[in-house]
Protein backbone atom coordinates (compact mmCIF):
# COMPACT_ATOMS: atom_id res chain seq x y z
CA UNK A 1 0.00 0.00 0.00
CA UNK A 2 1.33 3.43 -0.96
CA UNK A 3 2.28 5.67 1.91
CA UNK A 4 0.09 8.72 2.40
CA UNK A 5 1.77 11.42 4.44
CA UNK A 6 -0.22 12.73 7.38
CA UNK A 7 0.15 16.43 7.92
CA UNK A 8 -1.96 17.89 10.67
CA UNK A 9 -4.35 16.49 13.25
CA UNK A 10 -7.87 17.50 14.05
CA UNK A 11 -11.31 17.36 12.56
CA UNK A 12 -12.14 21.07 12.67
CA UNK A 13 -12.45 22.99 9.40
CA UNK A 14 -9.20 24.77 10.25
CA UNK A 15 -7.43 21.46 10.81
CA UNK A 16 -8.70 20.21 7.45
CA UNK A 17 -7.59 23.42 5.72
CA UNK A 18 -4.18 23.20 7.35
CA UNK A 19 -3.82 19.68 5.99
CA UNK A 20 -4.80 20.94 2.54
CA UNK A 21 -2.22 23.71 2.62
CA UNK A 22 0.55 21.46 3.85
CA UNK A 23 -0.19 18.72 1.35
CA UNK A 24 -0.34 21.21 -1.52
CA UNK A 25 -3.76 19.91 -2.46
CA UNK A 26 -5.25 23.39 -2.72
CA UNK A 27 -8.07 24.51 -4.91
CA UNK A 28 -7.38 26.88 -7.81
CA UNK A 29 -9.68 29.87 -7.63
CA UNK A 30 -8.37 32.36 -10.17
CA UNK A 31 -5.86 32.72 -12.95
CA UNK A 32 -3.66 35.78 -12.78
CA UNK A 33 -1.46 36.05 -15.90
CA UNK A 34 2.18 35.23 -15.33
CA UNK A 35 3.30 38.61 -16.64
CA UNK A 36 1.14 40.32 -14.01
CA UNK A 37 2.61 38.20 -11.22
CA UNK A 38 6.09 39.12 -12.44
CA UNK A 39 5.14 42.80 -12.49
CA UNK A 40 3.75 42.64 -8.94
CA UNK A 41 6.90 40.95 -7.69
CA UNK A 42 8.88 43.81 -9.21
CA UNK A 43 12.22 42.03 -9.55
CA UNK A 44 12.34 42.18 -13.35
CA UNK A 45 10.22 43.68 -16.10
CA UNK A 46 7.87 41.11 -17.63
CA UNK A 47 9.62 39.57 -20.63
CA UNK A 48 13.08 40.74 -19.56
CA UNK A 49 15.97 38.31 -19.15
CA UNK A 50 16.64 36.68 -15.83
CA UNK A 51 19.75 37.95 -14.12
CA UNK A 52 22.10 35.17 -13.12
CA UNK A 53 24.73 34.50 -10.51
CA UNK A 54 26.51 31.70 -12.33
CA UNK A 55 26.51 30.12 -15.80
CA UNK A 56 24.00 27.35 -16.50
CA UNK A 57 24.95 24.14 -14.71
CA UNK A 58 25.46 22.28 -17.98
CA UNK A 59 28.14 24.76 -19.04
CA UNK A 60 29.84 24.76 -15.66
CA UNK A 61 30.98 21.16 -15.66
CA UNK A 62 29.94 19.90 -12.28
CA UNK A 63 32.15 17.63 -10.20
CA UNK A 64 31.43 13.93 -10.14
CA UNK A 65 29.08 13.81 -7.15
CA UNK A 66 26.47 11.09 -6.52
CA UNK A 67 24.09 13.55 -4.84
CA UNK A 68 24.18 15.90 -7.81
CA UNK A 69 23.41 12.95 -10.04
CA UNK A 70 20.43 11.92 -7.95
CA UNK A 71 18.91 15.37 -7.35
CA UNK A 72 17.58 17.02 -10.43
CA UNK A 73 18.10 20.79 -10.26
CA UNK A 74 15.11 23.13 -10.49
CA UNK A 75 14.72 25.18 -13.65
CA UNK A 76 16.10 28.26 -11.90
CA UNK A 77 19.10 26.45 -10.45
CA UNK A 78 19.89 24.81 -13.80
CA UNK A 79 19.90 28.23 -15.48
CA UNK A 80 21.92 29.89 -12.69
CA UNK A 81 19.27 32.46 -11.72
CA UNK A 82 19.62 34.95 -8.92
CA UNK A 83 17.82 34.27 -5.67
CA UNK A 84 14.68 36.40 -5.38
CA UNK A 85 11.91 36.61 -2.83
CA UNK A 86 8.20 36.99 -2.51
CA UNK A 87 6.78 38.13 0.77
CA UNK A 88 3.17 37.93 1.93
CA UNK A 89 1.17 39.59 4.63
CA UNK A 90 -2.02 37.79 5.60
CA UNK A 91 -4.59 39.38 7.83
CA UNK A 92 -5.38 37.67 11.10
CA UNK A 93 -9.03 38.45 10.32
CA UNK A 94 -9.59 35.03 8.75
CA UNK A 95 -7.15 35.23 5.87
CA UNK A 96 -7.03 31.82 4.18
CA UNK A 97 -3.35 31.31 4.85
CA UNK A 98 -1.42 32.44 7.87
CA UNK A 99 2.33 32.89 7.90
CA UNK A 100 3.26 29.42 9.18
CA UNK A 101 1.08 27.65 6.69
CA UNK A 102 2.54 29.44 3.71
CA UNK A 103 5.89 28.28 5.07
CA UNK A 104 4.76 24.70 5.53
CA UNK A 105 3.33 24.78 2.02
CA UNK A 106 6.63 26.11 0.69
CA UNK A 107 8.86 23.77 2.65
CA UNK A 108 6.88 20.67 1.76
CA UNK A 109 5.80 21.39 -1.81
CA UNK A 110 8.36 23.74 -3.36
CA UNK A 111 11.74 22.44 -4.36
CA UNK A 112 14.80 24.57 -3.67
CA UNK A 113 13.14 27.28 -1.65
CA UNK A 114 13.85 28.88 1.69
CA UNK A 115 10.71 29.86 3.54
CA UNK A 116 10.87 32.17 6.52
CA UNK A 117 8.10 32.93 8.95
CA UNK A 118 7.90 36.11 10.93
CA UNK A 119 5.19 37.33 13.26
CA UNK A 120 3.06 38.99 10.63
CA UNK A 121 4.60 38.14 7.30
CA UNK A 122 6.03 35.28 5.40
CA UNK A 123 8.81 35.24 2.88
CA UNK A 124 9.97 32.59 0.43
CA UNK A 125 13.29 32.86 -1.31
CA UNK A 126 14.21 30.81 -4.33
CA UNK A 127 15.80 31.05 -7.76
CA UNK A 128 13.97 33.67 -9.79
CA UNK A 129 12.07 31.51 -12.26
CA UNK A 130 11.15 29.09 -9.47
CA UNK A 131 9.87 31.78 -7.13
CA UNK A 132 7.78 33.26 -9.94
CA UNK A 133 6.17 29.88 -10.40
CA UNK A 134 5.59 29.41 -6.65
CA UNK A 135 4.17 32.91 -6.29
CA UNK A 136 1.74 32.39 -9.14
CA UNK A 137 0.58 29.15 -7.53
CA UNK A 138 -0.07 31.01 -4.28
CA UNK A 139 -1.90 33.85 -6.03
CA UNK A 140 -4.12 31.52 -8.03
CA UNK A 141 -5.01 29.12 -5.24
CA UNK A 142 -7.28 29.27 -2.24
CA UNK A 143 -4.26 30.17 -0.11
CA UNK A 144 -4.82 33.76 -1.14
CA UNK A 145 -7.78 36.06 -0.75
CA UNK A 146 -7.04 39.23 -2.64
CA UNK A 147 -8.54 41.49 0.04
CA UNK A 148 -7.03 39.85 3.12
CA UNK A 149 -3.64 38.85 1.69
CA UNK A 150 -1.18 40.91 -0.26
CA UNK A 151 2.40 40.81 -1.37
CA UNK A 152 4.50 43.24 0.58
CA UNK A 153 8.23 43.42 0.14
CA UNK A 154 8.55 46.25 2.64
CA UNK A 155 6.30 48.16 5.05
CA UNK A 156 4.47 44.97 5.84
CA UNK A 157 2.15 46.13 8.62
CA UNK A 158 -1.33 44.76 8.29
CA UNK A 159 -1.49 41.25 9.72
CA UNK A 160 -2.68 42.23 13.18
CA UNK A 161 -4.38 45.51 12.32
CA UNK A 162 -8.08 46.01 11.94
CA UNK A 163 -9.46 45.90 8.42
CA UNK A 164 -10.42 48.95 6.44
CA UNK A 165 -14.07 49.88 6.00
CA UNK A 166 -14.30 48.11 2.66
CA UNK A 167 -12.93 44.86 4.12
CA UNK A 168 -9.40 45.25 2.76
CA UNK A 169 -6.34 44.63 4.87
CA UNK A 170 -4.76 47.94 5.90
CA UNK A 171 -1.78 48.88 3.76
CA UNK A 172 0.26 51.95 4.55
CA UNK A 173 1.59 52.11 0.98
CA UNK A 174 -1.80 51.51 -0.66
CA UNK A 175 -0.56 48.78 -2.99
CA UNK A 176 -4.01 47.37 -3.63
CA UNK A 177 -7.32 49.14 -3.98
CA UNK A 178 -10.95 48.16 -4.15
CA UNK A 179 -12.44 49.19 -7.48
CA UNK A 180 -15.99 50.44 -7.96
CA UNK A 181 -16.80 47.18 -9.72
CA UNK A 182 -16.02 45.20 -6.56
CA UNK A 183 -12.74 43.84 -7.90
CA UNK A 184 -9.44 44.33 -6.13
CA UNK A 185 -6.75 46.00 -8.21
CA UNK A 186 -3.03 45.91 -7.65
CA UNK A 187 -1.71 49.39 -8.38
CA UNK A 188 1.83 49.07 -7.05
CA UNK A 189 4.41 46.32 -6.94
CA UNK A 190 5.37 44.61 -3.70
CA UNK A 191 7.73 47.41 -2.63
CA UNK A 192 5.26 50.20 -3.45
CA UNK A 193 6.52 51.39 -6.84
CA UNK A 194 3.51 52.23 -9.07
CA UNK A 195 2.77 49.76 -11.85
CA UNK A 196 2.29 50.83 -15.47
CA UNK A 197 -1.27 49.49 -15.43
CA UNK A 198 -3.68 48.37 -12.76
CA UNK A 199 -3.82 44.60 -12.40
CA UNK A 200 -7.22 43.10 -11.78
CA UNK A 201 -6.92 40.47 -9.06
CA UNK A 202 -10.60 39.58 -9.07
CA UNK A 203 -13.25 39.68 -6.41
CA UNK A 204 -12.42 39.11 -2.76
CA UNK A 205 -13.93 36.29 -0.75
CA UNK A 206 -17.01 36.98 1.29
CA UNK A 207 -16.57 36.95 5.05
CA UNK A 208 -18.27 33.54 5.29
CA UNK A 209 -16.07 32.15 2.52
CA UNK A 210 -12.90 33.44 4.21
CA UNK A 211 -13.98 31.86 7.50
CA UNK A 212 -14.59 28.59 5.69
CA UNK A 213 -11.15 28.55 4.08
CA UNK A 214 -9.06 30.02 6.87
CA UNK A 215 -6.17 28.28 8.61
CA UNK A 216 -6.26 30.49 11.69
CA UNK A 217 -7.71 29.27 14.95
CA UNK A 218 -9.65 32.06 16.61
CA UNK A 219 -11.96 32.05 19.55
CA UNK A 220 -14.52 34.00 17.50
CA UNK A 221 -14.13 31.55 14.63
CA UNK A 222 -13.02 27.97 15.11
CA UNK A 223 -11.04 27.59 18.35
CA UNK A 224 -8.07 25.26 18.53
CA UNK A 225 -9.81 23.02 21.05
CA UNK A 226 -12.72 22.41 18.70
CA UNK A 227 -16.29 22.99 19.72
CA UNK A 228 -16.56 25.15 22.82
CA UNK A 229 -18.02 23.19 25.70
CA UNK A 230 -17.46 19.77 24.12
CA UNK A 231 -16.40 16.97 26.46
CA UNK A 232 -13.23 16.32 24.56
CA UNK A 233 -10.78 18.71 22.96
CA UNK A 234 -10.02 18.44 19.27
CA UNK A 235 -7.00 16.32 18.43
CA UNK A 236 -5.08 19.45 17.32
CA UNK A 237 -4.84 20.76 20.86
CA UNK A 238 -4.10 17.33 22.29
CA UNK A 239 -1.23 16.93 19.86
CA UNK A 240 0.11 20.36 20.77
CA UNK A 241 -0.14 19.60 24.50
CA UNK A 242 1.58 16.30 23.93
CA UNK A 243 4.41 17.91 22.01
CA UNK A 244 4.90 20.63 24.59
CA UNK A 245 4.90 18.13 27.41
CA UNK A 246 7.49 15.94 25.72
CA UNK A 247 9.54 18.93 24.79
CA UNK A 248 9.46 20.43 28.28
CA UNK A 249 10.18 17.21 30.13
CA UNK A 250 12.61 15.46 27.87
CA UNK A 251 13.74 17.92 25.25
CA UNK A 252 11.48 16.16 22.73
CA UNK A 253 13.45 12.96 22.84
CA UNK A 254 11.07 10.18 21.97
CA UNK A 255 12.40 7.68 24.53
CA UNK B 1 -4.28 57.08 50.33
CA UNK B 2 -6.53 57.78 47.42
CA UNK B 3 -7.09 61.41 46.63
CA UNK B 4 -10.49 62.19 45.28
CA UNK B 5 -10.47 63.96 41.96
CA UNK B 6 -11.65 67.55 42.05
CA UNK B 7 -13.05 67.33 38.56
CA UNK B 8 -15.91 65.28 37.27
CA UNK B 9 -14.48 65.04 33.78
CA UNK B 10 -14.41 61.71 32.09
CA UNK B 11 -11.92 60.19 29.67
CA UNK B 12 -13.13 57.73 27.07
CA UNK B 13 -11.73 55.87 24.12
CA UNK B 14 -13.81 54.96 21.09
CA UNK B 15 -12.54 51.95 19.15
CA UNK B 16 -14.44 51.23 15.93
CA UNK B 17 -14.30 47.70 14.57
CA UNK B 18 -12.71 48.92 11.33
CA UNK B 19 -10.31 51.68 10.34
CA UNK B 20 -12.21 54.75 9.23
CA UNK B 21 -12.06 56.39 5.85
CA UNK B 22 -11.60 60.18 6.00
CA UNK B 23 -15.30 60.66 5.19
CA UNK B 24 -16.48 58.47 8.08
CA UNK B 25 -13.89 60.01 10.39
CA UNK B 26 -15.20 63.46 9.51
CA UNK B 27 -18.75 62.37 10.14
CA UNK B 28 -17.84 60.79 13.47
CA UNK B 29 -15.83 63.76 14.70
CA UNK B 30 -18.58 66.19 13.72
CA UNK B 31 -21.18 64.09 15.51
CA UNK B 32 -18.98 63.99 18.61
CA UNK B 33 -18.42 67.72 18.40
CA UNK B 34 -22.12 68.48 17.99
CA UNK B 35 -22.84 66.36 21.07
CA UNK B 36 -20.81 68.94 23.01
CA UNK B 37 -18.90 68.68 26.25
CA UNK B 38 -15.57 67.80 24.64
CA UNK B 39 -12.67 69.14 26.70
CA UNK B 40 -10.03 67.66 24.45
CA UNK B 41 -9.85 65.04 21.76
CA UNK B 42 -7.18 63.03 20.01
CA UNK B 43 -7.28 60.74 17.02
CA UNK B 44 -4.97 57.78 16.88
CA UNK B 45 -4.06 55.19 14.27
CA UNK B 46 -1.31 53.93 12.01
CA UNK B 47 0.77 56.51 10.21
CA UNK B 48 0.07 57.32 6.57
CA UNK B 49 3.44 58.33 5.15
CA UNK B 50 3.56 60.71 2.19
CA UNK B 51 6.51 58.88 0.66
CA UNK B 52 7.73 55.30 0.93
CA UNK B 53 9.85 55.35 4.09
CA UNK B 54 12.30 52.57 3.23
CA UNK B 55 13.08 49.77 0.82
CA UNK B 56 13.92 49.87 -2.88
CA UNK B 57 11.15 52.38 -3.54
CA UNK B 58 12.24 54.79 -0.81
CA UNK B 59 11.14 58.34 -1.49
CA UNK B 60 8.46 57.44 -4.05
CA UNK B 61 5.38 59.60 -3.34
CA UNK B 62 2.23 57.85 -2.10
CA UNK B 63 -0.55 59.85 -3.72
CA UNK B 64 -3.29 57.95 -1.90
CA UNK B 65 -2.08 59.36 1.43
CA UNK B 66 -1.99 62.99 0.29
CA UNK B 67 -4.62 65.65 0.81
CA UNK B 68 -6.78 63.67 3.19
CA UNK B 69 -8.53 66.82 4.26
CA UNK B 70 -11.39 66.70 6.69
CA UNK B 71 -13.42 69.50 8.14
CA UNK B 72 -14.41 69.30 11.77
CA UNK B 73 -16.54 72.00 13.34
CA UNK B 74 -15.66 74.47 10.63
CA UNK B 75 -11.91 73.89 10.76
CA UNK B 76 -10.16 71.94 8.05
CA UNK B 77 -7.08 69.86 8.70
CA UNK B 78 -5.15 67.14 6.99
CA UNK B 79 -5.16 63.60 8.32
CA UNK B 80 -1.75 62.03 8.70
CA UNK B 81 -3.00 58.84 10.32
CA UNK B 82 -5.62 56.25 9.49
CA UNK B 83 -8.25 56.89 12.13
CA UNK B 84 -8.43 53.84 14.36
CA UNK B 85 -9.20 55.24 17.79
CA UNK B 86 -10.61 58.45 19.15
CA UNK B 87 -9.69 59.41 22.69
CA UNK B 88 -11.45 62.26 24.35
CA UNK B 89 -12.20 63.91 27.61
CA UNK B 90 -15.76 64.84 28.34
CA UNK B 91 -16.60 67.62 30.75
CA UNK B 92 -19.03 65.44 32.64
CA UNK B 93 -20.92 62.19 32.70
CA UNK B 94 -24.04 63.77 31.25
CA UNK B 95 -22.51 63.79 27.74
CA UNK B 96 -21.93 60.02 27.68
CA UNK B 97 -25.34 58.89 26.34
CA UNK B 98 -25.09 61.53 23.61
CA UNK B 99 -21.60 60.34 22.71
CA UNK B 100 -22.79 56.79 22.33
CA UNK B 101 -25.68 57.94 20.17
CA UNK B 102 -23.29 60.04 18.07
CA UNK B 103 -21.10 56.98 17.42
CA UNK B 104 -24.14 54.92 16.51
CA UNK B 105 -25.23 57.53 13.99
CA UNK B 106 -21.80 57.95 12.41
CA UNK B 107 -20.39 54.44 12.35
CA UNK B 108 -21.87 51.80 10.06
CA UNK B 109 -20.28 48.99 12.12
CA UNK B 110 -19.78 48.08 15.75
CA UNK B 111 -17.54 49.97 18.14
CA UNK B 112 -16.40 49.92 21.75
CA UNK B 113 -16.37 52.79 24.19
CA UNK B 114 -13.96 52.34 27.07
CA UNK B 115 -13.64 54.55 30.11
CA UNK B 116 -10.24 55.02 31.63
CA UNK B 117 -7.32 57.35 31.91
CA UNK B 118 -5.88 58.04 28.50
CA UNK B 119 -4.10 61.38 28.87
CA UNK B 120 -1.19 61.90 31.22
CA UNK B 121 -1.29 64.75 33.69
CA UNK B 122 2.38 65.62 34.13
CA UNK B 123 4.79 66.51 31.33
CA UNK B 124 7.11 63.67 30.45
CA UNK B 125 10.77 64.15 29.69
CA UNK B 126 9.97 63.94 25.99
CA UNK B 127 7.35 66.64 26.35
CA UNK B 128 9.84 68.88 28.10
CA UNK B 129 12.63 68.20 25.61
CA UNK B 130 10.40 68.98 22.69
CA UNK B 131 8.16 71.75 23.90
CA UNK B 132 9.72 73.13 27.10
CA UNK B 133 7.31 74.27 29.74
CA UNK B 134 3.82 73.61 28.52
CA UNK B 135 1.54 76.31 29.81
CA UNK B 136 -1.77 74.80 28.85
CA UNK B 137 -1.81 71.41 30.55
CA UNK B 138 -4.70 70.28 28.37
CA UNK B 139 -2.35 69.50 25.51
CA UNK B 140 -0.51 66.92 27.62
CA UNK B 141 -1.24 63.47 26.35
CA UNK B 142 -2.31 64.82 22.97
CA UNK B 143 1.25 64.77 21.78
CA UNK B 144 2.78 61.69 20.27
CA UNK B 145 6.28 61.76 21.75
CA UNK B 146 7.75 60.31 18.55
CA UNK B 147 5.86 62.55 16.16
CA UNK B 148 7.40 65.49 14.41
CA UNK B 149 5.81 68.81 15.10
CA UNK B 150 4.20 69.02 11.70
CA UNK B 151 2.15 65.95 12.62
CA UNK B 152 0.41 67.87 15.36
CA UNK B 153 -2.96 69.47 14.78
CA UNK B 154 -4.76 71.07 17.64
CA UNK B 155 -8.22 72.41 17.14
CA UNK B 156 -9.85 74.55 19.70
CA UNK B 157 -12.19 77.46 20.00
CA UNK B 158 -9.59 79.11 22.18
CA UNK B 159 -6.81 78.48 19.68
CA UNK B 160 -4.64 76.29 21.83
CA UNK B 161 -1.45 75.87 19.86
CA UNK B 162 2.16 75.04 20.38
CA UNK B 163 4.86 77.32 19.06
CA UNK B 164 6.28 75.70 16.02
CA UNK B 165 9.83 76.88 16.39
CA UNK B 166 12.69 74.46 15.91
CA UNK B 167 14.82 73.80 18.95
Amino acid sequence: MAYTPQFYPGSTSVGINRRKHMSGNVEKLRDIPEADVVAIMGHRAPGADYSSTHPPLKEMGEPDCPVRQVVEPTAGAAAGDRIRYSQWTDSMYFAPSIPYFRSYWGAINCKGCDPGTLSGRQIIEARERDIEDYTKTQYDSEMTDVALCSMRGCTVHGHSLRLEENGMQFDMLARTEMGNDGNVYQVKDQVGIPLDKKINLGKPMSEAEAKKRTTIFRFDGVPMGGKVGARKFDEAIEMTHHMWERRSKWGYRPE
Amino acid sequence: MVTASDTASLQVEITPQRYLTPATAQKLLNEIYSNGGVARIMIHGPNLPRTIPYGPGKGTPIDENKDLLIEVAGQAFELSVKVGRVRLELESEEYMPGLKAACERALPFSFQIKRGKFFHTRPTLSDYAKYGDVEDKRILGLIDPKAKKDKLAILSEEKVTIEDEER
